[in-house]
Parts: C-alpha cells; sequence; structure tokens
C-alpha cells in the first residue's frame, strides 16, 4: 500500500515550493504526498497535483486580511531598511509573538487534519514547532530550509544575524538583543508546550531537531564549518531542492540586446512597490533585459522601459535556468535555484533569513550583497555590470551547479522520508 | 461583431498555425509542397498573405524555399506543437500587435495621443491609424475627446484576470443551460482530438502557448453553441479579447493537463445531451482556475494573505 505522507508547510512560497520539490519526488517513488495547509494558501499544491487538507478559520483569520496586511505593511516597512540587528527589537520580536500566536491558534485544527490523514509520516517546514505534529503517532522530518544558522553552533552565526562567521563581538551583542526580543514570545510558546506534552526549549528556540530525520536544505557550496558535527543519523544535507516547473518562454522586448536578468523579491517584497519602481528606473539605463517579478503589484506601474517586463508570477526555475543574473531578496529558495542552475546572485535582503543568505552568498564568492534600499543609481547599475562580467565567479558558479544536478537535493530527500518510515525505494 | 474581429486579427502568426494544421490534417510530410494557390483557397485569404506566411514558417525553420520550385515542409508537421507555438508567438510584428504587446507590457498609459504612436515606432500617421483601427474592432482601444485614444480594459492584470473569471463563472455554466444549446460537431470533433493528442504525449510539456490556443478554442466553442443570444455575442467577444491579450500565467503542468481533461468531460457532457451536468462542470473548471496563489506570504510573519484585489 503505497505510504501517504503529510506535508505542513509554513505560509511561505520558500516552504511551500521547496516541499513541493520533495512531493514531487516522493510521488514518483509512489508515495501519496498530502498538503496540510492555511486557508490563504489554498489551491497552490492542488495546482501541481497534490490533495490538500485545510486548516480551519480560526477567529484571528475572520479578519479582513486586506486590513490586516495593511497595518502589516504599514508598520514594518521602514524596518526592512534597518540592520539585522537594529531589526531585532523592530520585527523579529513582534513577528515571533504573531508566529506563536499562530502555532497556538492552528493546533487544534491540525490534530483534526492528521487524525484525519493518518500519514506515514509528516514533513515539517516550519519555524516553530507544533506539538500535533510531534504526536501524531508516526515519525515526523524535520526540513531546515531558511539558512543553515536555523541550526546553532558555536562557530555558526547566529540566525537571522547577516553576520560572517568569526565576528565574535557581533555575535554577542546579536544574541543579547535576540533573547531579550523573544523572551516574552518564547516564555507564552514554552507555556504552551508544557501544556501539550513537550518539554521547553532553550532561550531563542521554536523548534527542536527530530529524533527521526532532519532534512538540511544548504548546498555544499554554502555550507558552513560546525563545532559540533551534526548527527548524520539523523541529518541529510540537501544540495538545494528544484522543482519540476512549466516551460517559460522569455519574451522578445522592444529593447532585446543583452543578457538576462531575473528580479524578483518575494511576494511580501514586491509590495514595495516604490522600491522596485525606482529600480526599474536604473534597469532602463543598461545594456541587458530585465524580467521583474512585481507580484500583485502591476497595477503601479506606468512607462516601463523597452528593454524590461513585469509579470504578476513567473516559473521561476524556468527563469532563472535562462538567467544570466538573479536579483533576489535572499530567500534560500531563491538562493539555491541561483546555484542550482550556475546564475550570480545579486541579494537584496530587507527581512529574516535573507541577511545570513545574503552574507553567505556573498563571502563564497557567489554572488554580491546589497542594502535593500541604500543604493545610488549608479552603485546599483556597476553591481550588476560587475556581476554580468565575472568570469571567475561564473566558474565556481559552474562547479556549484555541477554538484547540486548531480545529487538532487529533493530526490535525496525523498529516499530519506521512505527510509525512516521503512520504506525501500 | 465576432466575424469582423476574427477577421481583423487574422494575423501571419494565425495563419502559419492555420498552414501547419492544415498541412497536418492532408497527412503532408516533410518534403511535401506547398502550393500558394492551394493554402490561399483553404484559409480563405489571397496569394499575398500566403506568401508572408510561408516567409515566416522559413524563418522558423518549418519549410525551406527552393528556387523556381516554391515552398516545401522542412519538417513533419506532426512533429511540431508546442515549438511552433513558442517560435510563433514572438514572430509577428505587425504595429497592431506591438502597440498590443506594449500596452500588456505597461509601457504605454493610458490615454495616447497619435503623434507619440508615430514617434514611438518611427511610422507614418496612415500606418498608426490603420493599426488603431484594428485594436479599435477588436476592443482593445477606443477613440476620447482629442486627437487621442484610450486603451479599454483588457487581461492584464491579476485583477483583470480574476474579473475575467467571475464573469465567466456568471454567464458561461448561464450559456450552456439556455435551451436549444447545440454544439458544433465539425469543430468539436478536430479540438477534441488535439486535447487527447496533447494529453496523450505525457513526456513533453503543454507549453502555455499551445494550451491557451486550445483553451479559447473550447471555450469560443461552447460560446458559439449557446442559444442565447446575448449570452453567445458576450462571450464570443470576451474570448476573442482573451485570446489576444492574456498573458502566460506561468501555470503549472499538472494543471494545464487538469484543465484539458475538464475540457473532454465538458465535451462528454454535452454531447450525451446532459448540459446540466456540463454546466455544473464547466463552473468547476472555472472555479479551478481561478488564480489561488497568496499575494503575500513570508517567511516569519504570520499566515494570511489576500491582499485586496487591485481593480
Amino acid at each position: 500500500m503505497s505510504p501517504v505522507i503529510a506535508f505542513f508547510p509554513e505560509a511561505s512560497f520558500g516552504a511551500a515550493l521547496n516541499c513541493v520539490a520533495i512531493a514531487q519526488a516522493l510521488m514518483r517513488r509512489g508515495a501519496v504526498p498530502v498538503f496540510i495547509c492555511h486557508a490563504g494558501f489554498a489551491g497552490v499544491f492542488a495546482e501541481y497535483g497534490f490533495k490538500e487538507v485545510h486548516l480551519p478559520l480560526t477567529r484571528g483569520d475572520a479578519r479582513s486580511s486586506a486590513d490586516y496586511w495593511q497595518d502589516f505593511i504599514n508598520r514594518h516597512l521602514p524596518h526592512f531598511a534597518l540592520t539585522p540587528l537594529q531589526q531585532v527589537p523592530t520585527y523579529v520580536g513582534p513577528t515571533w509573538q504573531a508566529i506563536v500566536d499562530t502555532a497556538i491558534a492552528a493546533e487544534a485544527g491540525l490534530a483534526e487534519a492528521l487524525a484525519q490523514i493518518r500519514p506515514s509520516a509528516v514533513v515539517l517546514d516550519n519555524v516553530i514547532m507544533f506539538p500535533a505534529v510531534a504526536q501524531a503517532g508516526c515519525p515526523w522530518v524535520r526540513v531546515i530550509s531558511c539558512a543553515e544558522t536555523e541550526l546553532p553552533d558555536p562557530v555558526v552565526p547566529p540566525y537571522l544575524s547577516g553576520l560572517a562567521p568569526g565576528d565574535m563581538a557581533g555575535r554577542a551583542a546579536f544574541e543579547t538583543a535576540y533573547i531579550a526580543a523573544t523572551a516574552a514570545a518564547h516564555a507564552r510558546y514554552n507555556d504552551f508546550r508544557r501544556l501539550r506534552g513537550l518539554r521547553a526549549l532553550p532561550a531563542g528556540q521554536f523548534l527542536e531537531l527530530s529524533p527521526d530525520l532532519n532534512l538540511l536544505l544548504s548546498p555544499d557550496a554554502v555550507r558552513y564549518d560546525r563545532a559540533l558535527p551534526l548527527d548524520p543519523a539523523t541529518t541529510l544535507y540537501l544540495n538545494g531542492c528544484v522543482r519540476a516547473e512549466a516551460a517559460y518562454a522569455v519574451p522578445v522586448l522592444p529593447d532585446n540586446r543583452g543578457p538576462l536578468v531575473y528580479v524578483s523579491f518575494g511576494s511580501l517584497g514586491s509590495i514595495d512597490t516604490g522600491l522596485i519602481d525606482r529600480m526599474i528606473r536604473v534597469f532602463g539605463t543598461i545594456a541587458a533585459r530585465f524580467i521583474v517579478n512585481v507580484g500583485g503589484g502591476l497595477d503601479a506601474y506606468h512607462q516601463v522601459p523597452d528593454n524590461v517586463f513585469l509579470g504578476a508570477w513567473f516559473p521561476q526555475p524556468s527563469v532563472v535556468a535562462q538567467s544570466d543574473l538573479f536579483i533576489h531578496h535572499g530567500g534560500n529558495n531563491s538562493l539555491c535555484e541561483a546555484l542550482y542552475f550556475g546564475v550570480p546572485s545579486l541579494v537584496m535582503p530587507y527581512c529574516w533569513d535573507g541577511h545570513d543568505n545574503a552574507m553567505r552568498a556573498e563571502m563564497q564568492g557567489l554572488g554580491l550583497r546589497l542594502h535593500r534600499s541604500d543604493w545610488s543609481g549608479l552603485g546599483l547599475r556597476a553591481a550588476i555590470e560587475g556581476l554580468l562580467a565575472d568570469t571567475a565567479m561564473r566558474r565556481r558558479l559552474a562547479e556549484a551547479a555541477r554538484q547540486m544536478q548531480d545529487q538532487p537535493g529533493n530526490e535525496a530527500a525523498a529516499v530519506a522520508i521512505l527510509a525512516a518510515i521503512g520504506q525501500r525505494t | 461583431m465576432t466575424t469582423q474581429r476574427d477577421g481583423t486579427r487574422k494575423t501571419h502568426a494565425a495563419l502559419a498555425r492555420q498552414v501547419m494544421d492544415l498541412s497536418r490534417a492532408r497527412a503532408l510530410r516533410a518534403g511535401d509542397h506547398l502550393a500558394e494557390q492551394v493554402f490561399a483557397g483553404l484559409c480563405g485569404v489571397s496569394r499575398t498573405p500566403i506568401r508572408a506566411t510561408f516567409k515566416i514558417l522559413e524563418h522558423s525553420g518549418f519549410v525551406e524555399y527552393r528556387a523556381t520550385q516554391g515552398y516545401f515542409l522542412a519538417v513533419d508537421p506532426e512533429a511540431v506543437g508546442a515549438s511552433l507555438d513558442s517560435q510563433l508567438d514572438t514572430s509577428d510584428g505587425s504595429l497592431a500587435d506591438r502597440i498590443l504587446a506594449d500596452r500588456l507590457a505597461r509601457r504605454l498609459e493610458d490615454v495616447q495621443s497619435v503623434s507619440h504612436f508615430i514617434r514611438r515606432y518611427g511610422v507614418t500617421r496612415s500606418a498608426v491609424l490603420n493599426a488603431l483601427t484594428i485594436l479599435h474592432q477588436d476592443g482593445i482601444i477606443e477613440r476620447v475627446p482629442g486627437q487621442a485614444w484610450g486603451f479599454r480594459p483588457i487581461l492584464d492584470t491579476p485583477g483583470a484576470i480574476d474579473d475575467s473569471l467571475q464573469f465567466r463563472l456568471v454567464l458561461e455554466p448561464a450559456a450552456i443551460l439556455a435551451p436549444g444549446f447545440a454544439l458544433d460537431q465539425t469543430r468539436a470533433r478536430p479540438l477534441r482530438l488535439q486535447m487527447q493528442k496533447a494529453l496523450a504525449a505525457s513526456d513533453t510539456w503543454i507549453g502555455a502557448a499551445a494550451f491557451h490556443r486550445q483553451d479559447t478554442e473550447f471555450h469560443q466553442l461552447i460560446a458559439q453553441g449557446s442559444a442565447n443570444r446575448f449570452a453567445r455575442d458576450a462571450l464570443m467577444a470576451h474570448h476573442s479579447l482573451r485570446r489576444i491579450t492574456q498573458k502566460d500565467l506561468g501555470t503549472p503542468e499538472f494543471r494545464l493537463r487538469q484543465s484539458l481533461q475538464e475540457h473532454l468531460d465538458i465535451l462528454d457532457s454535452l454531447e450525451m445531451r446532459q448540459t446540466e451536468v456540463a454546466a455544473d462542470l464547466m463552473s468547476l473548471h472555472l472555479r479551478r482556475s481561478r488564480n489561488q496563489r497568496p499575494d503575500a506570504a513570508n517567511r516569519g510573519s504570520p499566515p494570511m494573505m489576500r491582499l485586496p484585489v487591485p481593480k
């Protein structure tokens, strides 16, 4: 009988599409993936051919999502220009409070969904633990897909810090601020865990390692040295998780000269239409073609330059595969897709794991990091042209791409998940 | 109105597709001769546009020109398919198409003067007016006071596409349910075969352009069969607008295949005269086609996500 694997990704496209890639590999091996998702993500997984079980709406969801997001944007857009350390009290702390709220609110519906699905394993790609997952009566798999920094280690920079390894002064300051900013949310979360029969977690941590299997999405090219190696019996490094997507035919532009640059800041980043419009004006001065993912904000743009093409959604892996440069926010999926296809990254992070991935890409010579909004037109143009001309970086990327394509992470993940439930492939 | 639209929009790309479809239907093979006169008659146009169409197909590698002998198929028509669409969708360069492409890409403002078009495209006033006349007949642009033209709503943003699907959800099932629905079997049969063939080729991508063409043909077939003249007319005009202006939505391959299967299921019901079932299946099909992607979601942000749809 085909094993049923329940996926519970965080409500972000990064986690969602990363899980799609693993689920596609599982399906090819005869397993039946089922996605548990928030109502706001309904249909995302069905479009790829997977069953969906929707979490019931909670009282919080009943509030107009439009109002919620307008508040969210008004409150946090200015914070995205701050340093990672400055974001700790302004963005990270309040966001952890909200994540704890949603974890508590989702618990009953999640337990119900798991009881209905009766999976052979649960795959959790999230930043917080849900007691219902641990108590589902089957192995659970943690996917660590934001950044390798999610797993603490004395020589790996702290999660969300954007620091380089070895910056001990920066580390101490960041950890102190982080523990203070997350203390209230953490205390509330630990109370919830105890109530649900799980042990409390150390300060600053919201998710433990699985005793069964942990999948760490960190390609060889960006992997950190660790003082405390991870247990190879329960941890598997993945060389990216690139999903199969529809083929994309690059449009012919009125000014169709030069290399192809793809730009995407994720759905949250695309809300900042003012910033993207500023970038588009600079793109118009560069001898290259630009494909820009502007999400739902397409109506905000006018007089688009002849070498720029805007869209609300692109099958990203297909576009990146044809690109010469990828400008993104440092989401791990975006970085991994750039590496998988050997494309340099210009990373302009605005929050969360983007800072860590931006730093790592730059340190490993696989891309460049640029402040999200503090740049001049000449500076942005120089960064783009410099990356397009960097042949040494392209050689390093070709090697990274070869490694990743030789050992696709989603295939390795599928094999490991089936092994964890005693299935041979 | 519909006939006029179809007539004005018979672009070289559309003719090229028709030539390859006819070659396939007539079981022609690589190396077979393509007679201008014959294809002009089959396509209902003069020899001049057919000659231009052969040149486009030659440029794309589908036919070859032999001096003093004319044009010959360079490939088996059976073997082309999605590659034809991807080549042809970018090869048609008429001024009307360029204006439309620029409007879709948000390079042109809502209202534009004729002199702006002359400057932008470096063409004569009469060329601009001809192109604007074509776009006017397509329902894409209209005269506004002064020497200017204003663009009408097209399917260029997520909000517009959502509006389109809501409109179709109201009207398409109703068009089927109007007593007297009659399916045109002469059009339904080849369309069914095309969709079955696309579904059977499980190891190749269907491709967004090929899907979009089959999708609009299918929905036009359904609209055409409606016994309600106003529903028929409104839907035919809307599908024509969709055919001309809707861009690739990046829909995953699974959903494209699922949509084709839904089309076939609707055809099955209509052929068995189960119009109520067909109308229900149409509602289901359109509901599934509504873009479900959240507008905003991010690592570390609480889950919710549909922003107000911009109108």
